[in-house]
């Protein structure tokens, strides 16, 4: 298989999907003219009619996407940085997630939010903060986040093809990771809800995602031979594949969840409460979070130590094993 | 465009049926037959049966929330009963008793309601995105209430709507009060529509008490809209006899509305000024109105039946949590 980066595999789902299904069109701001390499080029493909650019207007805006897949058309909405959702919120967090479910469950709403999320630009908390949890908290819509390029083909093509909001952010942190991709026409995709072992081990779980992900290979390799550690990728955080969590705990009994978000009401409270609940007897060591601290998240060269990094895992890992 | 002596007819046909819905939807939340609130309408129901009568099925309609929506759906061809049984938490309703007043009716292209305030302005956009793309003349009919104007959420819808030329009608129904506080005090212009001036969207100010008048305002905008000249501000001026919502206080700013200020809203009472238009062109005899008047009343209480017939729904937390997401 060849070779290409995370952000291109993110724009060959989109040429594909846009290519196999007229309904669906992009909207955000700037997108014509690619602000992010995943946009790169298709306008001259399809046309300013779906690659849509509108005004510093974000709840109009959004307001495209939803409007257009209530008429039945696949929108997909790139807020170009996850922060800018929170400028209409309303819209798709409550009103988006009540949709379907508060009228009934008789009209779907099959519409892809997304944006460039994370830490490691320096660019400081509107620009850096995380979405998954927040949107994960609010019914009625899935979320997911790829870690890999293969990932990122895959799950967006399900998240466009899907039935319901999808809020589906990337991380910029691994924008430029390189990874195998299936060539281009070769259609695959990968589900919604399906954790991902991405590397096995036998004496403590690691649960992390995007460049958390990287971030817990990285310590799993500088462990081997002392600590044999276990890596999953939720990939998608609802819904969560609780299933696999709990046979990779039923081997290594210990448990760090590492997620780039605040610690406080964040996804990884979520796990580690479900797994209080369902695996409990699963476990040899109190479950142990790897978040950001509850600040907003500082700019400059302090998220170098503020944010979830190897050191902060490693030290997790040993302390959780001890 | 001069309405024609059929669609005076079914515009009066529509005022007396709105009037009498909104009587009783007032009536029962009185009895306490009611889930939630209701806001009645009453003086307010010429905006939406102006701007409703002559849409088709497959126009997209966003109703007021005064008088919960039902002046306008009941003029869009939607079945009110299944609206009454919603609002009562029937198994029956059009939401499956799940959303106390929420409302909606896909195929009909009324789609939802919510709770905020100006919560239409962002769809609106991406139904005439939608509409101008399929290009087979369908329109957006977007109404809300003076207070809705002050969301940011409208200037947005009205500057990418203007830009594209969508088929969208920015229908504002000034009432003049939100909840306590007057239109006057909260808006820098008399007229609403002076903000589509901002835009360059052409604008109408109509006499929101006259039915006919605001169908006429109408049809040239839907008119334009279907034609593809894009999208059109109009504001009838209108009132709000009641309170805000049943059980508020009447106030206007901290202080209750006047005696007086009743009095002069009276004279303005939309059903009196259509009864006399009728009668006085000799489009309806005063038999022929009150038989509209008891074949609306049949109507409603066949709806009621049907509401108050329909099972309570309690359905298990287990269903309920299949619907969260479609398949």
């Amino acid at each position: 298989m060849r070779e290409i980066t995370f952000i291109d595999a993110i724009r060959e789902a989109y040429e594909e999907e846009m290519r196999r299904d007229n309904s669906v069109f992009i909207v955000g701001q700037d997108v014509r003219g690619a602000i992010f390499p995943h946009t790169k080029g298709l306008v001259e493909e399809f046309g300013p009619e779906r690659i849509v650019d509108t005004p510093i207007a974000e709840s109009g805006m959004y307001g495209v996407a939803f409007g257009a897949a209530q008429e039945g058309m696949r929108p997909v909405c790139d807020f170009m940085f996850g922060g800018f959702s929170y400028v209409t919120f309303s819209e798709c967090s409550v009103t988006t997630g009540q949709y379907h479910f508060l009228h009934g469950s008789q009209h779907p709403l099959p519409l892809v939010i997304t944006a460039g999320v994370g830490t490691g630009q320096r660019l400081a908390n509107d620009h850096a903060m995380s979405i998954h949890g927040t949107f994960a908290h609010h019914p009625g819509i899935k979320v997911a986040m790829p870690s890999t390029p293969y990932d990122a083909k895959g799950m967006f093509k399900s998240a466009i093809r899907d039935n319901n909001p999808v809020v589906i952010p990337w991380h910029m942190g691994i924008m430029m990771l390189k990874g195998e991709v299936p060539e281009p026409g070769d259609d695959y995709v990968v589900p919604l809800g399906v954790a991902d072992v991405k590397r096995e081990g036998s004496d403590v779980t690691v649960l992390a995602n995007s460049l958390q992900l990287q971030h817990a290979l990285t310590v799993a390799e500088k462990l081997e031979g002392e600590l044999s550690v276990e890596v999953i990728d939720p990939r998608s955080f609802v819904p969560f594949d609780m299933d696999t969590l709990l046979t990779s705990l039923g081997k290594t009994n210990r448990l760090v969840v590492v997620d780039e978000d605040w610690e406080s009401g964040g996804f990884a409270a979520t796990v580690s409460a479900r797994v209080m609940e369902q695996g409990f007897d699963l476990l040899d060591a109190p479950v142990t979070r790897v978040t950001l601290p509850n600040m907003p998240v500082p700019g400059g060269y302090m998220e170098e130590y503020v944010a979830p990094n190897p050191e902060r895992i490693e030290a997790a890992v040993r302390a959780v094993c001890a | 465009m001069a309405l024609t002596s059929d669609q005076m007819v079914l515009l009066y046909r529509n005022m007396v049926r709105a009037d009498q819905f909104n009587k009783m939807m007032y009536r029962r939340m009185m009895q306490g037959k009611l889930i939630g609130f209701y806001h009645p309408a009453e003086g307010a129901i010429a905006p939406g049966v102006g701007a409703s009568t002559f849409l088709n099925q497959d126009d997209n309609l966003s109703p007021h929330h005064r008088g919960h929506g039902i002046t306008h759906m009941l003029c869009k061809g939607i079945d009110i009963k299944y609206y009454l049984a919603e609002h009562t938490g029937k198994e029956t309703g059009c939401c499956k008793g799940r959303s106390a007043f929420h409302f909606s009716f896909p195929e009909h292209k009324v789609y939802m309601m919510s709770g905020f305030i100006g919560y239409n302005f962002a769809p609106v956009v991406g139904w005439g995105f939608a509409a101008k793309r399929r290009a087979q003349g369908q329109v957006v009919m977007n109404c809300s209430g003076d207070g809705s104007y002050g969301q940011g959420r409208a200037h947005e819808a009205m500057l990418m709507s203007q830009n594209w030329q969508l088929p969208v009608i920015f229908f504002c129904e000034n009432n003049g009060m939100s909840i306590f506080s007057t239109a006057q005090e909260m808006h820098p212009q008399e007229n609403i529509a002076s903000l589509a001036d901002g835009f360059g969207m052409p604008s109408i100010i109509v006499d929101g008490q006259d039915v006919f008048a605001v169908a006429e305002a109408s049809l040239q905008a839907i008119e334009r809209a279907r034609t593809g000249g894009g999208p059109t501000f109009i504001e009838a001026k209108t009132l709000r006899f009641n309170e805000h919502d049943i059980g508020t206080p009447d106030l206007s700013g901290w202080e209750e509305r006047s005696a007086e200020e009743h009095e002069a809203m009276r004279e303005r009472e939309p059903i009196r000024i259509a009864t006399e238009r009728v009668l006085g062109d000799s489009l309806l005899t005063q038999n022929e109105i009150d038989q509209i008047v008891q074949e609306a009343l049949a109507e409603i209480e066949a709806v009621e039946q049907f509401a108050d017939e329909s099972p309570i729904a309690r359905p298990p937390v287990e269903e309920l949590m299949a619907g969260v997401f479609a398949d």
